[in-house]
């Protein structure tokens, strides 16, 4: 480990966390601010905060269902996409199957689609194909979360597979020869392996997933509804609110906070993993 | 080695879904993209034309220029965060103290959705009252206006986005440099290798699968890139930040050209899997070689 | 007054009006019970008229009647997209979708709508007797069909109108100072030339005395179609150029050379007058929607503008989102000479009268309780506090009001203007292709914005590539 001068450090990062947060503190200044002031000399220094819009948002019950549809889609959609998209690496990175490689290159093609175009298709599937009886996938929240699998499994697999690669095979070869049952083996041996890659995974697909806004606009209408349609509620003809929005917005970012908080602890946990001398 | 039946059942949930999801889709914006479709034209019937879009899109000037316009944005965005990425992501290798905090405080901006994100700008650059044109005029005497100034525009576009995304690629290579072998590079040490050497021999090659990884990831989404864009500019001014993605929205939505917004989306696709494709066989060959 | 505004601008549930008896709950109750226990469904912007809609008549109507009515708010771009796929996919997810004015005739066009005139004829079960479509205004007239059937419920309906700053106008220095600079009183501009005046004045005003004060708004983003819609909506009437220019009967023709307007010297003349007020706005104005343009003039920014009677409402009440809540005088917009006579005349029109209906699918699946709902809210009886909250006047009935009287006057007598000039108004033309167009010129509308293309050349572009998209769209044979 190199000798730095922590105070370098601490003074570089300072800099870096000053312009990082300048924005997001100017969104909580929005929030603060009757709209009457919106339009007028803007301070930096923050004075008399009016409070009205976090009253208004907080005794909103449509806001809090899309808080939990938001919750849920996310992270089950993040579940899910680590966990295919582990056993798909595994597969693609220990077997020698033929073709894997165009598949592995394939699987991400599916998130270079420009989404514009392919809410129609989507909307025609999930209405009139992916339905039995009266239950349609349109508008619940099971649809959401395979719909956003299709950008944030191609997204797993490819942040997910340099990780396997990097494992050595050997590890799991002795294992096999010791009696392991693949199973044992996956879980075992190469996912504690694997858990950092996997907490970044896990991350970022679930903010991939809960920033999400085109496809959660158009393919729900009641039921499944996420906090960012709720957002552009706010755009209207007669004026956007912004002070609601930013507070939604500040809103928003708590639960992100709480689960960065939770899975960052496995980043750091990797650190011990290995650190790189530069 | 395990039988290769395994791989494809691990694989099978994964295949499955990107079917329904991924393919089917695209299947029918192939189909539809050969066809003159607007549902509010005088027939507003679907009509096989052939490759009529096709041939059109060649000579579509608005495509054409909002096709270079993405071309030079992705370039400068995804170029710069990557840079600044990775060295923000070295300079994480280290212990200082407070780490932790700042780490948190770095990735902050990838929990705030692109609308918000945009809206957020917006607010900061409306001409005159946002924050930033005012201190900017304040202080320094410059005087910026995003509604007449494509060049003003277009570079706090770059800027929101390098804002925004240099986290995803920071953490995407703090978790490769993280999961690195310490061996290489203390051979490479007694070896007497210096710091340079080691970057391009070592660091370099071995970090390489997760770079192209996050390039492919910044460089999809930058093609693609819709909301912030949309909150932000609009496009404008005139079409100076009107990215394939948001000529894409404004075809398909307003205009409700499915028939022709198809057509542009399968090239747009179809141009980003051979660029991402050269990348991919390029950076990551050597690696492939030695399988 | 102050309680205005709390629906509208935030979405809390109101428990106001529940309970609230209306003299027809038997028939109601009686005409609703074979469709007990449904469950109606309606996608509209989030406006405040929609929003009074969902926390307050959907309550109301539900403890009535049994039917439970949800209601999708969203944003404006996402409300027509979502109509638009439901009821050309014909999946039934909608019971009633919001028509904006605009697009009323595309929707005609392909038969989304089911007729409501027709639907309650055919069902006397069904009819109210507190319901009849004489009640509404003029307005309702946008939303019927070539036989002169009603296929939407007018639920909000307002004027683009001159708003000015009575405080500045009637301040005895400037009235002094203004006599002094231009030799004539300072009054609301009658005329082109006379609103360039005043903009300059107040512009001059503003930078004299260090305020942050200009002459007028201007809609001018450089990117959203908001500045288009100034142009052809606002500016283009009052010099006499309607229907955007396009002549219908006339195999839809553009250029002058075809016999169109869009690029005629009088077109090109209104343009560059309202690109030249640009330079007395306040610089925001290139980044400006109409929602900018409230707030500019919210905040006090301007001395005069053209701005839609949607925000007039609250840039002249509200005191939690306007500096200028009772500054705040509505006139006529200024308009070219002989452009009234031609307009009094029942040719053409000097503004834009727009609004919304609520409208129901031809592929609802529950169309009789449907039908009840659109009568319940277009019912004189409910009007008048509606209007208070939101403010929006769709019934002739509601003017007379005691509640929307005194609100009147708030408005600076928005209300009597809309009543006795709303003829002079006129909604979008009857073009099925209203958005379609509107996207394939708008990019270069955007670069006459910019400079990028002179105000000539891009005119006479525009002219020619409207005959372009209309052939290639089939309108134009």
């Amino acid at each position: 480990m190199k000798k730095n001068n922590p105070i370098i450090a601490i003074v570089f990062w300072s800099l870096v966390s000053f312009l990082t947060l300048f924005p997001i503190y100017w969104l909580f200044v929005i929030s603060v601010k009757p709209a009457v002031q919106l339009f007028s000399t803007p301070d930096v220094i923050l004075s008399d905060p009016y409070w009205g819009n976090y009253a208004k948002v907080w005794g909103d019950r449509l806001l809090r269902s899309y808080m939990v549809n938001s919750l849920v889609i996310s992270t089950g959609n993040a579940l899910l996409c680590t966990t295919l998209g582990f056993f798909a690496c595994y597969a693609l990175s220990r077997f020698k199957m033929a073709g894997k490689e165009s598949l592995f290159f394939w699987t991400i093609t599916n998130r270079m689609a420009p989404p514009a175009v392919f809410l129609l298709p989507l909307f025609l599937l999930m209405t009139q194909v992916y339905a039995v009886g009266d239950f349609r996938l349109l508008d619940t929240r099971i649809g959401m979360i395979l719909v956003y699998c299709t950008f944030n499994l191609p997204f797993a697999i490819w942040t997910l597979r340099p990780t396997l690669d990097g494992i050595p095979k050997e590890l799991d070869e002795a294992a096999y020869v010791d009696g392991a049952s693949s199973w044992k083996v996956i879980t075992e041996i190469v996912f504690p392996l694997c858990r950092p890659g996997l907490a970044v995974t896990l991350i970022l697909t679930w903010v991939f997933a809960w920033n999400e806004y085109l496809l959660a606009a158009t393919l729900t209408n009641f039921n499944a509804r996420t906090l960012t349609t709720g957002l552009s509620e706010y755009v209207t003809t007669t004026g956007t609110e912004w002070g609601i929005m930013a507070t939604i917005s500040v809103f928003t970012l708590i639960p992100a906070l709480i689960v960065f908080g939770l899975v960052q602890k496995h980043i750091v946990a990797g650190l011990t993993f290995g650190a790189v001398k530069g | 080695m395990q039988s290769n039946r395994l791989g494809w059942i691990l694989l099978a949930p994964t295949l499955v879904i990107l079917f329904f999801f991924g393919v089917l889709p695209f299947i029918y914006v192939v189909y539809v993209s050969f066809h003159q479709w607007n549902p509010f034209a005088a027939d507003p019937t679907m009509i096989f034309n052939g490759a009529d879009n096709f041939r059109k899109i060649v000579f579509d000037a608005e495509f054409l220029n909002s096709v270079s316009v993405t071309v030079i944005f992705v370039l400068f965005a995804v170029i710069s965060e990557l840079v600044v990425g990775y060295v923000l992501a070295q300079a994480f290798m280290k212990e200082f103290p407070g780490k932790a905090i700042f780490r948190t405080i770095h990735t902050l901006p990838l929990i705030m959705a692109p609308i918000i994100v945009g809206s957020v700008w917006k607010l900061m650059m409306t001409p005159s009252i946002g924050i930033i044109p005012h201190y900017l005029n304040a202080w320094f005497g410059i005087s910026i206006n995003i509604g007449t100034s494509p060049v003003a525009a277009f570079a706090t576009i770059i800027i929101m986005d390098i804002w925004h995304w240099t986290p995803l690629v920071t953490l995407t290579l703090i978790a490769a440099l993280v999961s690195l072998p310490p061996d290489p590079f203390e051979q490479a040490q007694i070896d007497g290798a210096n710091k340079r050497q080691i970057f391009f021999h070592i660091t370099v090659p071995m970090i390489a699968p997760a770079v192209v990884a996050t390039v492919f990831i910044r460089l999809m989404d930058a093609l693609r890139t819709v909301d912030e864009v949309w909150m932000l500019t609009g496009g404008g001014p005139g079409s100076a930040t009107r990215f394939v993605g948001v000529h894409i929205f404004k075809e398909v939505f307003p205009k409700t050209n499915y028939g022709y917004g198809s057509t542009i989306s399968v090239i747009v696709l179809y141009l980003t899997i051979v660029a991402c494709w050269l990348l991919y066989v390029t950076m990551l060959a050597p690696r492939n070689k030695k399988d | 007054m102050k309680t205005v505004f709390k629906l509208a601008s935030s979405a809390i549930a109101l428990t106001v009006a529940a309970g609230m008896a209306y003299a027809d709950d038997a028939f109601w109750k009686e005409a609703a019970a074979p469709y007990e226990g449904v469950t109606l469904r309606g996608v509209t912007e989030s406006s405040p008229p929609s929003l009074y809609i969902r926390e307050v008549l959907a309550p109301q109507f539900e403890e009535l009647t049994g039917i439970r009515v949800d209601i999708e708010t969203t944003s404006w771009d996402q409300m027509f997209d979502k109509a638009i796929k439901d009821m050309e996919a014909g999946t039934g997810i909608y019971d009633m979708v919001y028509i904006e004015q605009d697009i009323i005739y595309s929707y005609l066009a392909r038969d989304f709508l089911t007729d409501t005139t027709q639907l309650l004829a055919d069902n006397p079960a069904l009819k109210a007797p507190t319901y009849d479509e004489a009640n509404f205004t003029t307005f309702a007239n946008y939303f019927k069909g070539d036989n002169g059937h009603l296929y939407g419920i007018p639920m909000e309906a307002f004027i683009k109108i001159y708003l000015y700053r009575t405080d500045l106008f009637g301040d005895a220095d400037i009235q002094a100072a203004f006599k002094e600079a231009t030799g004539r009183d300072l009054a609301p501009a009658t005329t082109h030339e006379e609103y360039t005046e005043i903009a300059k004045f107040f512009y001059e005003y503003g930078q004299a005395n260090n305020m942050q004060l200009w002459g007028a708004t201007v809609q001018g983003h450089t990117g959203h179609p908001a500045s288009w819609y100034e142009y052809y909506e606002t500016v283009a009437p009052t010099f006499g150029i309607y229907n955007w220019g396009i002549d219908a009967s006339n195999n839809y023709a553009a250029t002058v050379a075809n016999g169109g307007e869009m690029n005629s010297d009088t077109a090109k003349e209104a343009l560059q007058w309202w690109l030249d007020l640009r330079q007395y706005a306040p610089p925001e104005s290139n980044q400006s929607t109409w929602t900018e343009v409230g707030t500019t003039f919210g905040a006090g920014r301007a001395a005069q503008g053209l701005v839609y009677g949607e925000n007039a409402g609250w840039i002249a009440s509200d005191p939690e989102k306007s500096l200028v809540v009772g500054k705040v005088g509505v006139a006529l917009p200024p308009l070219s000479d002989g452009v009234l006579a031609e307009v009094e005349g029942g040719n053409g029109y000097i503004g834009y009268y727009d609004g919304g209906a609520f409208g129901m699918p031809s592929t609802s699946k529950n169309k009789e309780a449907a039908a009840l709902f659109l009568q319940y809210i277009g019912q004189n009886e409910v009007q008048p506090d509606w209007a208070v909250a939101a403010p929006r006047v769709t019934n002739t009935a509601t003017y007379d009001d005691p509640k929307v009287q005194e609100m009147n006057t708030e408005l600076g007598g928005y209300y009597d203007m809309l009543r006795d000039k709303g003829y002079l108004f006129a909604g979008a033309p009857a073009y099925p292709f209203h958005a379609q167009l509107r996207e394939a010129i708008a990019p270069t509308f955007y670069s006459i914005l910019t400079g990028d293309i002179s105000v000539s050349d891009g005119l006479d572009q525009m002219a020619e590539t409207t005959e372009a998209t209309l052939t290639e769209l089939g309108y134009r044979k």
